[in-house]
C-alpha cells in the first residue's frame, strides 16, 4: 500500500537555524497519528511542507505521490486538495454561514460542484460532525467547539485521503476536545491519514496512537500505536 | 464523518453552466463587492488613474495634431514663394517662370496673383483682420516653387532673389532654419511630454499597487482560507486582478469621457481655427482616442494588480 506522506530526508531552515533535521517518515491510510515535542521543535514546520506552503531546504516531501518538495507554486492547489487542515483559530470566513464555509471549500477547489451538490454534501459533513441543525449559523453565533467542528466538516468534506490538524483542542476545554478526538478517530476509521499536532500530553497518553516526537527539529522517536512511551517531557513544555 | 459521495453525471452544457456560475460568483461578482468595499483606499488610485489617463488623452491628441502640424509645414517648408514687383513686365515673369520650370531641383511652379493671395492669407487665422485693415490689397503676386528637395531651397532663393521680375525689398519667403527650428520646437514638446506621462504613469502605478496590496493586506485571512482550501492560484489572484480592472477601467471611462468631450468641445468652438491649429482631429479620431484611453485604463487596472500580487501575495 502507497503511504500518503513520506518524507525522505527532509530538512528545513530558517536562516542558519534547522526548524527540520534530517526526518524521515511516512502515514499509512486510515492512520491516526500525534505530533508531538517542545515549541519550537518542529512540528508546525512539518505540517507546513506537508501542505506545501514552504518548501524543504533538502530531501523529499511526497503526498498523496505528488512531489510537493518540487512543486511549483501554479500547482500547489493540486497537493492542497488532497489535505484537509484544521486549525487551532479555527480559521472560518465570519462572512459566511457554516454551511457557506463548508460548501466554499468544494466549489473553490472544484468548479463542476453546483450550488446544490455543495449544499447536499456540505449538510452531509456538517450532520457527520453533529452540526446538522447549525448550518445557518454564522460563526460568531457559534461555541469554540462547534466553531472547530465546522472548520472539521470544511477539511473533510472533499474526502480528502489526509487530514491535518495544528494544536485543534488548543482552544478548547477538556470534554470538547475529547469529543474532537473521537471524530478524528471516526474519520481515521474510514481510510482519511490524519496527523495531529498537539502539546495535550493526556489525549495522547490515552489514546495510545501512533506517536511522532521532534526535539529541535529531529525526529526522535516514533512510537507505534498500542504502546506507552515516556511523555514526561511534555508536562514540562 | 459524511459517507461515501456519488457524483451524478451532468450533461455537458449543464457543467459549462455551472463552471461559468461558479466562475462569475467568485471571480467577477466577489472583485465588484470587494471593490465597492474597499473604495476609500481605492480612490487615490482611481483619481491618480483618471487623471494619468484624461491627460494621456489630451496629449496624444495634441501629439497627433503636432505631428499634422509638422508635416504641413514640412510640406510648405519645400514651396519657396518668388513675390513678384508691382508692375513686373509679363514677358519678365514668363522668363522667370521658364527658367525655374525647367531647372532640375524644381518639381512645380505656378502662379498665384494678388486677389488669390488675398484669398489664402483670409484663410490663415488673425490676417483676415489685417486684410481688411487696408483699402487695397497688400498681398502680392508670386510664382509658388515646389522644391524637390528641402535642402534645395537655398539655393533657389539665390537663384532667383536679384531677378529683374522679383520684388526687391522682399523677395522670397525663404527663412534660413525656420524648419528646423519648428523641427526642434516640436522635438522638445514632444519629449517633455512623454517624460511627463512617464512620472505620472510611475505616481499611477505605485498608487494603484499600494491600494491592491492595501486589499490584499485587508483580507489576508480570506486569501489564506482561500489557498489551504485549495483553491487554484488564478482564482484567489483572480478577483484582486479584476478589481484593479474595475479601477483601470472606470478611471478610462472618465479620462476618455472628458477628452472627448474636450475635442468635440474645441472642434464646435472653433472649427476654421481648430482644424488650422490642430489638423487631423476628427469626430471620429477622438472616439478613437476615447477607445484607447479606456482600454490603456483597463490594462494599467489590471497590471498594477498583478504586479502588486507578484509582490505581495504568496503562493
Amino acid at each position: 500500500m502507497r503511504s500518503i506522506v513520506e518524507f525522505k530526508g527532509v530538512t528545513r531552515a530558517y536562516g542558519s537555524r534547522l526548524a527540520l533535521d534530517d526526518v524521515h517518515l511516512a502515514l499509512e491510510p486510515g492512520e491516526l497519528s500525534f505530533l508531538v515535542g517542545p515549541s519550537g521543535a518542529g512540528k508546525t514546520t512539518l505540517l507546513k511542507l506537508i501542505n506545501r506552503e514552504i518548501r524543504p531546504t533538502a530531501g523529499e516531501v511526497w503526498v498523496d505521490g505528488i512531489a510537493a518538495h518540487s512543486l511549483k507554486a501554479s500547482h500547489v492547489a493540486d497537493v492542497r486538495k488532497r489535505v484537509g487542515v484544521v486549525f487551532q483559530d479555527y480559521k472560518l470566513l465570519p462572512r459566511l454561514t457554516a454551511m457557506e464555509n463548508v460548501a466554499l471549500a468544494l466549489q473553490v477547489s472544484d468548479l463542476r460542484i453546483s450550488d446544490e451538490e455543495a449544499s447536499d454534501r456540505a449538510l452531509d459533513a456538517l450532520e457527520a460532525v453533529g452540526l446538522g441543525d447549525r448550518g445557518k449559523a454564522f460563526p460568531h453565533q457559534l461555541s469554540g467547539g462547534q466553531q472547530q467542528r465546522v472548520a472539521v466538516a470544511r477539511a473533510v468534506v472533499a474526502q480528502p485521503p489526509l487530514l491535518i490538524a495544528d494544536e485543534p483542542t488548543g482552544n478548547l476545554d477538556i470534554d470538547t476536545s475529547w469529543e474532537m478526538m473521537d471524530l478524528f478517530g471516526d474519520i481515521a476509521a474510514f481510510g482519511t491519514a490524519v496527523l495531529i499536532a498537539t502539546h495535550n500530553v493526556e489525549i495522547v497518553r490515552r489514546l495510545q496512537r501512533r506517536v511522532l516526537t521532534l526535539v529541535q527539529g529531529r525526529l526522535v522517536r516514533d512510537q507505534p500505536a498500542g504502546r506507552t512511551g515516556r511523555l514526561a517531557w511534555l508536562a514540562s513544555s | 464523518m459524511a459517507g461515501v459521495v456519488v457524483r451524478g453525471r451532468f450533461p455537458r452544457r449543464r457543467m459549462v453552466q455551472v463552471v461559468a456560475t461558479n466562475v462569475f460568483r467568485y471571480i467577477f461578482r466577489g472583485a465588484a463587492r470587494n471593490w465597492l468595499r474597499n473604495m476609500g483606499s481605492t480612490a487615490p488610485a482611481l483619481g491618480s488613474m483618471t487623471l494619468l489617463l484624461f491627460l494621456s488623452g489630451v496629449i496624444g491628441l495634441s501629439g497627433l495634431a503636432l505631428y499634422n502640424l509638422e508635416q504641413v509645414e514640412a510640406g510648405q517648408a519645400s514651396v519657396l514663394h518668388v513675390y513678384i514687383r508691382d508692375y513686373a513686365a509679363s514677358a519678365d515673369v514668363d522668363t522667370l517662370w521658364d527658367r525655374l520650370a525647367q531647372d532640375p531641383r524644381v518639381a512645380s511652379v505656378t502662379f498665384t496673383t494678388r486677389a488669390e493671395a488675398l484669398k489664402r492669407a483670409q484663410r490663415i487665422p488673425g490676417l483676415p483682420q489685417l486684410a481688411d485693415a487696408t483699402e487695397s490689397n497688400p498681398f502680392p503676386a508670386s510664382l509658388d516653387v515646389q522644391v524637390k528637395k528641402i535642402d534645395d531651397v537655398a539655393a533657389i532663393d539665390v537663384l532667383v532673389r536679384n531677378d529683374i521680375a522679383v520684388d526687391a525689398s522682399y523677395p522670397t519667403s525663404y527663412d534660413q532654419g525656420a524648419y528646423q527650428r519648428i523641427q526642434a520646437v516640436l522635438f522638445g514638446v514632444a519629449v517633455a511630454g512623454l517624460a511627463f506621462l512617464a512620472l505620472l504613469g510611475f505616481v499611477a502605478v505605485t498608487v494603484t499597487v499600494n491600494s491592491i496590496r492595501a486589499a490584499i493586506h485587508s483580507r489576508r485571512d480570506e486569501v489564506a482560507i482561500m489557498q489551504l482550501v485549495g483553491a487554484p492560484r488564478w482564482m484567489v489572484r483572480g478577483p484582486f486582478v479584476v478589481e484593479g480592472a474595475i479601477t483601470g477601467g472606470l478611471a478610462g471611462v472618465v479620462g476618455g469621457a472628458v477628452t472627448f468631450g474636450l475635442a468635440m468641445t474645441g472642434m464646435a468652438a472653433g472649427s476654421s481655427s481648430f482644424t488650422q491649429f490642430a489638423p487631423g482631429i476628427t469626430v471620429t479620431v477622438a472616439a478613437l482616442a476615447a477607445g484607447i484611453v479606456f482600454a490603456a485604463g483597463l490594462g494599467l487596472g489590471s497590471g498594477s494588480s498583478l504586479v502588486s500580487l507578484r509582490r505581495h501575495l504568496e503562493s
